[in-house]
């Protein structure tokens, strides 16, 4: 088994798809030579060619546009979007065209277009280079959401993103490139709409993405020496949600914290919630408790950045407020 | 051929306008994509060309709101014969074309258009009924009872067995009602209680102390209240007292209050009425005399309980008091200490209070409340003499005690603190 | 190049386009369809003109003013005029309406309802033919207007960069909706912006379907040649409103008089081609029956299933 860190999984599912298919190509700002501003596309430019790994100028939404022509005449293109800050100048073609074409043509068409793009903080990286936009996208019919938190889930997921014929919006946290894992030799393709139960337990289920996956799974670890049994799920598709898995944890151990690192107002965090709410009503035996950024722009100061961004210790403390509380006190 | 020239729809949710004039008249000669009238629309006045060339053989409309697909006016060759159906303008202002009646033909557009809506509606409204089902619960709860949370919590507050409430609300759920309606009747189902070593009584579970005492003084406003006052020459009680305390040794210092204390148990005793607990439909009566005393705490106020009053010398009541006096002054007591009491005595005597009323403490029946002992200039065969008096209070609960029975337990201790003998 | 049977082919295929725009008018006007319409009336030569130039496997993407196009594309009138009744016999099953028709079998990508939303698909189209080594071309219609919008600007860069095997059309009517040319352009010539991303320009008369046919072989050639894209700034005529039931508040009733009197597309051709009377009423008759038939169809058309609305969504 090699040990693949999420940055080199990413760079191996593309490089696998596009050895398997010339129909894949990549294109994104200063993914060729540089390798992109992450490094993510390493060496694909000399492998597979600047056909196929296109640098294009700062232009979102030509970007975004002409990855959904080429996607509407076959092609499975791959954008990059630099910062998903930058997915807000790629909005109109991914929302009014990509997501809508295959409906408004009565499925005549079909847009197998996946736009990767990267976001997260912890780096000082200040308000428009650090935002987590995932719930703006899970509320649009006609795409898919996907964000992955380790190697092996971004390289089947990433892997399965690409051959699903429906526009995939897939979200990579910065912070995470670095992580390493061991994966199996060969990739494994992860179903879309699949969870992933990281942790089983008995007392509350926290239901996180991205980062905030190994913050919960650093709380539970604190939360077991408390006495407190908890399982973490990561839904790893946003959009189709595994709502089942999702629920029957609930129903399992009575509470519920959602984490991520979005902020919590009108996050991704709330849909959870409602979902869970509405399937497991009778289960539950405390109010769902939402984790994420505090409701502010991201500041440049370390000091204040760590303020404001969700930490282990914030899921620790939903985590404990959840078994403090009985029914309805 | 004539043709109708009926009002256009001119925009998107344009449902009706307003001829403002008409730029030709009956007769007239008119071409195709000449000025024909003047039309108010919500956005814009405007003129409507004509969609025919002939003569404008007739207005049908001459000015008003007129919905859209009406027939206005006719277009012809000179001499043509028209035939319109009599018809008014839609009047002042009405544009309402959802409902309404006979403007609306048969199969006109805007009809057929709404019927579209309102089939895409329904449909809508029938399916999103189907899909309260796929998240529900199917069945099974694996033993646990639905029920909201509102509904636990007054459950909890009351001390009601949920299971034991039927459900009204979604999915058969107990919603808050139901736990109220099963309180309110009566047949209010307790929860099973832990039971403690007494005779012949029923000892109920209580929650936490606060809520507990917050509760009963609520409830004790609702209680139908009347008070009795007296006063006592505290004559004969205090040279007693200071023998008592001579005798005491070791123990405690017996005081004037665990004096009344015992003393108050003894006319429980010969007054079983008052020695009782309010409960609804029903009066409990108690066979020992648990009395409990009010102490004031930091946070507040408690009562913890001497059992068996009746029983015990004014020694032993003495040591007990202090003991429970000395938890509850350090935060220590136990809910057993506050269990049980069938009786309460409030003083407020040393703070130099001469009478006061004091508050039920239900569920018990009656509370007394002992005023200071002031020395007062009374009559005594006839000549003004200097007596020590204390005047007591008795608030009771008129549904389980009624005035004469009060009366008659008052008179008493009274008797009892003036002529300790009496109540040997 | 072009023979009489040619242009006398062309000549009915606008005033088909013609009439039929004039049916969905009297439709729209007597309530029977629902949504926005916007006509093509007066830009006929640009449609026929081009589509009639494209080969096969050419796709195209168009606008909110995309009947046109549509008819000229292929799509049959009967499958047009089912859309705009929202029938599932519609070219877009009744999903789409007068500004998403789609005929992807036929080559039409798509007409689109944001200004410009078009534009960057054809820049990908293009590549993708490009990246496959296909002999295809991608052509844009699209309006003054839109030359003022981000995906015009970042689409035409991208062409030209990649050298991608484009046409962009531009169909310079002088109006985006009520606005008139002079008060949204800072520049008076439109091929000026092609030029400033070092793009090939061709002005083209709009009126003259000759003309636009011309220019857009010659046009098709080059960026099928890999010489890369070229922009035709059509000058073209819109007589009637922006929307059907447009006032026109804005346009000066002279002007309009005049216009229509003077640039009518089919009264050029027919002048051109010295048509007869009868001739023309021949062909009139024609067209007309076939736009009548065409609503005949869609009013018998199958409504969708209001169910029928959670489908497609996903592939």
């Amino acid at each position: 088994m090699p040990e693949l860190s999420y940055r080199e999984a990413v760079r191996d599912a593309l490089s696998r798809a596009m050895r398997d298919d010339e129909d894949v190509f990549i294109m994104g700002e200063d993914i060729a030579e540089m390798g992109g501003s992450m490094g993510v596309t390493q060496g694909l430019v000399d492998e597979f060619g600047p056909e196929r790994v296109r640098n294009t100028p700062i232009s979102e939404m030509a970007l975004a546009g002409a990855a959904i022509g080429a996607a509407m005449q076959g092609m499975r293109p791959v954008a990059e979007i630099m910062y998903e800050d930058f997915l807000t100048l790629a909005t109109e073609q991914i929302v009014n065209q990509a997501a809508k074409h295959r409906y408004m043509s009565g499925g005549q068409l079909t847009v197998p277009v996946t736009f990767r793009t990267q976001g997260g903080a912890g780096w000082s990286p200040g308000a428009q280079h650090a935002q987590q936009l995932e719930s703006w996208f899970v509320h649009i019919p006609g795409l898919k959401v996907v964000f992955a938190s380790t190697p092996t889930d971004v390289r089947g997921l990433l892997w399965s993103s690409i051959y699903d014929d429906n526009p995939v919006v897939f979200f990579e946290h910065r912070t995470l490139y670095g992580i390493k894992e061991d994966v199996p030799d060969e990739l494994e393709p992860i179903p879309l709409g699949l969870a992933r139960t990281h942790r089983q337990g008995e007392d509350v289920t926290v239901i996180a993405t991205g980062r905030l996956v190994h913050e919960a799974l650093a709380a539970a670890n604190e939360a077991e020496q408390e006495g407190i049994s908890v399982e973490v799920v990561d839904p790893r598709t946003l959009l189709p949600l595994d709502e089942d898995a999702l629920i029957s944890s609930v129903r399992k151990t009575n509470r519920c914290v959602v984490a991520h690192e979005a902020v919590v107002r009108g996050g991704f965090g709330a849909e959870v919630a409602a979902v869970v709410q509405y399937g497991a009503f009778d289960w539950l035996d405390a109010p769902i408790e939402r984790v994420g950024a505090k409701f502010a722009p991201l500041p440049f100061a370390p000091v204040m950045e760590e303020f404001v961004v969700p930490h282990a210790g914030d899921v620790l403390h939903a985590i404990r407020r959840t078994v403090g509380r009985v029914d309805g006190n | 051929m004539a043709t109708e020239v009926k009002l256009p729809r001119l925009g998107q949710g344009m449902e009706s306008g307003t001829i403002v004039k008409w730029l030709k008249s009956e007769g007239d000669k008119v071409e195709k994509g000449e000025p024909l009238y003047e039309l108010d629309t919500d956005k814009v006045t405007q003129e409507v060309e004509a969609e025919a060339s002939g003569v404008l053989l007739k207005i049908a409309i001459s000015e008003g709101e007129v919905e859209v697909g009406r027939t206005i006016a006719v277009i012809g060759e000179q001499g043509e014969q028209v035939e319109l159906a009599p018809s008014e303008p839609a009047g002042n202002g009405s544009a309402a074309l959802e409902v309404s009646g006979d403007p609306e033909e048969e199969g006109s557009p805007a009809r057929a258009r709404e019927q579209d809506r309102a089939r895409g509606r329904r449909a809508s409204a029938a399916l999103s009924d189907q899909m309260a089902e796929i998240r529900q619960p199917a069945g099974d709860n694996g033993g646990r009872i639905k029920a909201s949370p509102l509904a636990r919590r007054i459950a909890r507050e009351r001390g009601i067995d949920l299971s034991a409430v039927a459900g009204t609300g979604p999915d058969g759920r107990v919603v808050a009602e139901d736990v109220e309606r099963t309180a309110a009747s009566g047949a209010a189902v307790a929860l099973p209680a832990p039971a403690l070593p007494s005779e012949g009584v029923e000892v109920q579970q209580l929650s936490s102390m606060r809520k507990t005492i917050a509760r009963r003084l609520t409830e004790a406003w609702q209680a139908p209240v009347f008070q009795l006052g007296i006063t006592v020459d505290m004559s004969r009680a205090l040279p007693l007292r200071e023998r008592l305390v001579a005798l005491h040794g070791e123990g405690v210092k017996p005081t004037i209050s665990d004096l009344i204390t015992k003393i108050c148990a003894a006319a429980l005793m010969r007054h079983r009425a008052v020695n009782a607990l309010y409960k609804g439909d029903a009066v409990e009566l108690y066979p020992t005399a648990n009395i409990g005393i009010a102490v004031a705490v930091p946070n507040g106020l408690v009562v913890p309980v001497i059992p068996g009053c009746e029983r015990k010398s004014i020694a032993e009541i003495a040591e007990s008091r202090a003991a429970l006096v000395g938890r509850a002054r350090g935060g220590k007591l136990q809910q057993a200490d506050l269990d049980g009491g069938t009786f309460t005595i409030s003083n407020l005597g040393m703070y130099g209070i001469e009478r006061f009323i004091a508050v039920l403490n239900p569920p018990q029946a009656a509370i007394l409340a002992v005023g200071s002992i002031e020395d007062k200039v009374v009559p005594v065969d006839g000549q003004p003499a200097v007596r020590p008096r204390m005047e007591l209070t008795l608030t009771c609960d008129h549904r389980a005690v009624d005035g004469a029975t009060g009366a008659e337990f008052l008179r008493d201790v009274k008797a009892f603190l003036e002529e300790p003998g009496l109540a040997l | 190049m072009l023979s009489k049977s040619d242009l006398r082919e062309f000549f009915r295929e606008m005033l088909l386009i013609r009439r039929f725009e004039e049916k969905v008018e009297e439709r729209f006007r007597a309530g029977e369809l629902p949504g926005f319409l916007h006509v093509a009336i007066g830009q006929e030569a640009v449609a026929v003109g081009v589509c009639r130039a494209l080969e096969e496997g050419d796709i195209i993407a168009s606008t909110h003013r995309a009947h046109g196009h549509t008819l000229a594309k292929g799509t049959t009138p009967n499958e047009l005029m089912a859309e705009l009744y929202g029938k599932l016999e519609g070219c877009s099953h009744g999903y789409g309406g007068s500004m998403h028709l789609y005929d992807v079998e036929r080559g039409n990508m798509g007409a689109n309802a944001v200004v410009g939303g078009g534009l960057p698909a054809i820049t990908g189209a293009a590549l993708a033919f490009k990246l496959r080594g296909e002999p295809r071309v991608g052509v844009a219609f699209f309006g003054d207007g839109a030359t003022n919008i981000g995906t015009f600007h970042e689409s035409l860069n991208l062409a030209q960069l990649w050298q991608v095997p484009a046409v962009f059309v531009c169909e310079n009517n002088h109006w985006a909706e009520s606005t008139p040319s002079w008060q949204h352009m800072p520049i008076e010539d439109i091929s000026q912006r092609a030029v400033a991303y070092g793009m090939k320009a061709v002005k083209v008369d709009g009126q003259d379907v000759e003309a636009v046919y011309k220019a857009t072989r010659r046009a098709l050639e080059h960026a099928r040649g890999g010489k890369g894209p070229v922009f035709l700034a059509v000058n073209t005529y819109r007589l009637v409103g922006h929307y059907i039931g447009d006032p026109q508040v804005y346009r000066s009733k002279e002007e309009l008089e005049e216009t229509r009197k003077t640039q009518d597309p089919i009264e050029h051709l027919r002048t051109k081609l010295e048509l007869s009377g009868d001739e023309v009423e021949e062909i009139d008759r024609e067209v007309q029956e076939i736009v009548e038939a065409s609503v005949e169809f869609a009013k018998n058309g199958t409504d969708p299933k209001p169910e029928d609305a959670l489908k497609n969504v996903y592939a």
